[in-house]
């Protein structure tokens, strides 16, 4: 079990490592199509990415509801407990 | 919605027979005999799909239950009914066609990258490359028409987008060859290829090998917007000509979505050449 701080800053890692976006910018009401400018090839691309971190197959449907940063840290956390 | 599709269709028509009374173009190439002829063979096109699709195809379904073997079976019935249909139509004289380098095509791992200028592309790449899988529009899968081929041989719907890119990652890592229109739909002529990154993410994803072939014809026709019985003033030649392959070693150091945008442009930028249909 990972407190959501340390969600939040693996997933911060993540973006700022696949995406070379900057640090500033990945803040928890950061919305993914707007902010950071991440659309649906690169989703599959972040979620195959923290499925091997985390070690969870989970399915991109998990994702449908998640818009920004925070919502990416709910669906994780809510994960880890199932 | 009907509305604006039978005025569209008003618009075309009478674009259409404007033009024939001012014959700017000479129609050569026996004009009038190459358009019944067109009109005959895309019926009978239509008949030998919906016989492969509602007959042939599900008797292959029900003596092979092997998922591997059925689609290799599929792939070789559709590759055979493409194929013919193309040495069809260029035996009668409706078009041309030159094919370069498709001893290329059909490797394990192998995924093949083809700008889509007209209808019929796919023929050409399936029916010379009949082991390939494809990754085909979604919409196929629901055609009562097309739905029994594109299932019983195996072919990827295009969305959702998660789907196809892991289905077109497992197809390409059990070594079966994958044809991909980076363009998702056809080019409209003379405007500049929209390319979808699908390709080169699943490229660097799984592919052994990205070969990329380059398809034109001249003058266009079959392209997007245009009806069928808007042929071309003279018999239309298509060439296809497969590149070098691309190599993806040089790519893959980098995180994948990075990695993918770089092959993404260097793509769009060697189509982006091939492009230049004249409308």
């Amino acid at each position: 079990m990972k407190s959501r701080q340390e969600i939040f800053d693996i997933v911060r890692r993540s973006l700022i490592e696949l995406f070379e976006l900057e640090e500033p910018a990945v803040v928890p009401e950061a919305r993914f199509d707007d902010d950071l400018e991440i659309d649906s090839i690169d989703a599959v691309d972040l979620v195959d990415h923290l499925s091997r971190i985390f070690e969870r197959r989970v399915s991109p449907r998990d994702f449908r509801s998640v818009h920004t940063v925070n919502d990416l840290i709910d669906c994780i956390d809510r994960l880890q407990t199932q | 919605m009907m509305r604006g599709r039978t005025d569209r269709l008003h618009a075309e028509a009478s674009d259409y027979f404007a033009s024939s009374e001012s014959p700017a173009v000479t129609r050569t190439d026996y004009y009038w005999l190459r358009l019944v002829g067109t009109g005959l063979w895309f019926l009978v096109f239509g008949l030998v799909t919906f016989v492969l699709g509602f007959l042939v195809l599900p008797v292959i379904r029900l003596l092979t239950p092997e998922r591997a073997r059925r689609q290799r079976r599929s792939r070789a019935v559709l590759g055979a009914g493409m194929r013919g249909f193309l040495h069809g139509v260029s035996g009668l004289r409706l078009i041309e066609f030159e094919f370069i380098g498709r001893e290329k095509l059909g490797r394990p791992g192998q995924l093949i990258v083809a700008n889509h200028p007209t209808l019929i592309d796919v023929c050409y790449l399936l029916g010379f490359a009949p082991t390939a899988s494809c990754v085909v529009k979604a919409g196929h899968f629901r055609n009562l028409i097309t739905r029994g081929a594109v299932i019983g041989a195996g072919y990827i719907p295009n969305a959702p987008t998660e789907d196809m890119i892991h289905a077109a990652e497992a197809a390409l890592r059990a070594g079966e060859t994958l044809l991909m229109f980076p363009e998702g739909t056809r080019t409209v002529p003379g405007k500049p290829m929209a390319m979808q990154r699908g390709a080169a993410n699943v490229a660097l994803r799984a592919a052994r090998v990205l070969t990329p072939v380059h398809i034109s014809c001249e003058p266009s026709t079959l392209s997007k917007n245009l009806p069928w019985y808007r042929i071309p003033p003279s018999r239309p030649k298509w060439t296809l000509r497969v590149g070098e392959d691309i190599d993806l070693a040089a790519y893959r150091d980098a995180p994948l979505p990075i990695a993918s945008r770089r092959l993404h442009a260097d793509l769009a930028g060697l189509f982006a050449g091939a492009n230049t249909v004249r409308d």
